[in-house]
């Protein structure tokens, strides 16, 4: 009897994991095979497999729009933005975590409270800020705009990775710093040599997370780059929407574009990524 | 603790002594970690705060001159305006506090609703998950991918399901239930687009909470379940008496940041409604963003307003903690 309804209880998670999974999982289904057929059959066929199989679509949609480009772009933005992040927030979590200064609960404090003011509200005085550092603006360079466009996401980033990172260097166990500061090591050797190579999952959790939201933001980088040939992915998709006529395929295939990187990196560390989100987040 | 007791013996005399400044410098080398994000957090965070703060006391249209640093405001693109901007779109003008009024009422909703749905959905998954051995990490990745792909892509998936003849209206009528069916798009239709919208913003934070979930069941003790068992608890008891209290703290933990999630954002409203149809999506960081952007600008109103947003995105992150924390002591 019990065996039978511990069986029941089973196959009942199965399905309901399953049912979850299609439904997670559908709209991508959906993307891959719209970008692979006609735009008549898009509209006209709600089959998942493709009558034909247009491979073209997805090769003509990364010449057309010369994605390679604002693929560079993308990469170029979400790569710095992710080093600065953890270099300077793991630094931060470390000094909040493992060393003593006058002031640092309430630095610490002040840094969590951040994590209430809405996004929108520095919106306005971001832009003026950049304007008056000259980083956007007619003559503002490709690098100095990108620095503008940077730095913000950086800031946006920190209280939730300095909570993420601290906790997390909190937990280790002490005897690692009390060795090493024995053995004559400063708090910087302790940290590069024996902290920052103990926090892989963290920098995981911290990465994915980061690549994620610079890779798909749309809102803050339209509103600082002006010219056209420095747009990211998120803008130059968005351009799609402009079409009068609109082609379902194509846009299939520039999301699909879009996304593939995201889930590969994805892939390789969700791993890590799990571990690390849990743990800064359950305990703290 | 040799150490220690030699510190502890010299320390009165020369605690009266004042330190060098050297030493002072030594005591506190740790703020040098973290001095990176200080500087970043001052000009980019701690600055536009306050610029924010000034500014929602003045009239400002965006052209002339207004800066903090040196102070300046040149009328008459600008103007000095105490607490009017407060006052105008709380009560006193009436477009204007209608549309906040009604903007906030849809952040309300959405926070009530999309926060119910995910922990409602989120939670059998994780005790699926949790009893499903087998398959667990590819079951885990495939429920997680929604979360890796916010923003336009899905944006233009959701969209072409939502169309008139998308793929959720197909779906209704081939199944016979073509009578459900949204003629003018599930976007398009003022009495569905914002449960439409819901269920996006719930499919896409469903996955967080999942594995919130699943990392808490697997510190709760099995033998309290056997223990259960053996006193005759149905699933159901189990359940509501041993599962739920205990992953109340991850509950707090996944309905805080909903909540505040919920409140502040906008960007998903931005890219598949821009408030529309007629204003029954808008919701207030939209509207803030509107003022701020949008074709008639106010800026002033802008920061105003999105104080307005700070101080109930602050209190309802307080009363959340305070409630649970009071569920969870007991």
């Amino acid at each position: 009897m019990d065996k039978l309804r511990s069986r029941i209880a089973l196959g009942s998670a199965y399905i309901v994991l399953t049912l979850y999974a299609l439904l997670s999982l559908y709209p991508f289904l959906w993307m891959i095979s719209s970008a692979l057929k006609s735009n008549q059959e898009v509209l006209a066929s709600k089959s998942l497999i493709p009558s034909q199989l247009h491979f073209e679509i997805i090769v003509n949609t990364w010449d057309q729009l010369n994605f390679f480009k604002y693929f560079t772009n993308s990469v170029i933005i979400t790569v710095f933005v992710v080093i600065g992040i953890v270099l300077v927030y793991s630094m931060a979590g470390f000094g909040f975590a493992r060393t003593k200064f006058v002031g640092s609960n309430l630095l610490f404090i002040s840094f969590l409270g951040l994590l209430f003011v809405p996004g929108v509200t520095v919106l306005v005085p971001l832009v003026q800020l950049l304007k008056a550092l000259g980083l956007i603006g007619r003559d503002a360079t490709l690098p100095q705009t990108y620095f503008g466009l940077i730095m913000p996401i950086i800031n946006g980033a920190g209280p939730f990775s300095i909570f993420l990172f601290r906790n997390y260097f909190a937990s280790l166990p002490s005897e690692l710093h009390d060795a090493a500061r024995v053995d004559g090591a400063s708090n910087w050797g302790v940290f590069f040599r024996i902290f920052l190579p103990l926090a892989t999952p963290i920098i995981a959790t911290v990465g994915i997370l980061n690549v994620i939201g610079t890779w798909n933001a749309y809102i803050w980088p339209s509103i600082v780059l002006n010219n056209p040939d420095w747009y990211t992915l998120p803008l130059k998709l968005k351009d799609l929407d402009l079409q009068i006529v609109i082609q379902w395929n194509v846009r299939m295939a520039a999301s699909l574009i879009m996304i593939t990187p995201v889930i590969v990196v994805f892939l390789f560390l969700q791993r890590y990524y799990i571990r690390g989100l849990t743990a800064g987040a359950i305990r703290g | 603790m040799a150490q220690a007791s030699t510190q502890a013996a010299y320390r009165p005399m020369s605690g009266r002594k004042r330190k060098s400044f050297r030493q002072h410098l030594q005591d506190n080398a740790g703020i040098l970690f973290v001095l990176p994000a200080v500087i970043t957090f001052l000009v980019f965070g701690l600055y536009t705060v306050i610029y924010s703060v000034i500014l929602s006391f003045f009239r400002w249209n965006g052209f002339g001159k207004f800066s903090i640093l040196p102070f300046a405001c040149a009328p008459p693109a600008c103007q000095f305006a105490g607490l009017d901007n407060f006052a105008y779109f709380l009560y006193q003008e009436p477009t204007m506090s209608g549309f906040f009024w009604q903007a906030l009422q849809h952040n309300l909703i959405m926070a009530v609703f999309v926060t119910a749905g995910t922990v409602l959905v989120a939670l059998p998954i994780a005790i699926a998950l949790n009893r499903a051995a087998k398959g667990q990490t590819i079951y885990r990745v495939l429920i997680m991918l929604p979360m890796v792909t916010a923003g336009i892509a899905v944006f233009y998936v959701w969209s072409f399901i939502y169309e008139p003849d998308g793929l959720l209206n197909s779906v209704l009528e081939s199944v016979g239930l073509g009578f459900a069916a949204a003629k003018q798009g599930w976007l398009g239709q003022p009495d569905r687009a914002l449960t439409s919208l819901m269920i996006v913003m719930i499919w896409s934070s469903v996955p967080m909470a999942v594995i919130l979930y699943l990392a808490g069941l697997q510190t709760i003790e099995k033998d309290l379940y056997e223990a259960a068992v053996i006193d005759g608890a149905s699933a159901w008891q189990q359940l509501w008496n041993i599962t739920w209290p205990l992953l109340l703290p991850v509950t707090v933990v996944i309905v805080i940041t909903s909540i505040n999630g919920v409140l502040q954002g906008y960007e998903m409203v931005y890219l598949m409604t821009y408030g529309g149809p007629a204003g029954h999506t808008e919701v207030v960081g939209l509207q803030i963003f509107k003022y701020g952007f949008g074709d008639q600008r106010q800026l002033g109103m802008a920061s105003a307003m999105s104080w307005a947003l700070f101080v109930l995105v602050f209190i309802v992150a307080l009363v959340n903690l305070r409630i649970f924390r009071s569920r969870t002591e007991v």
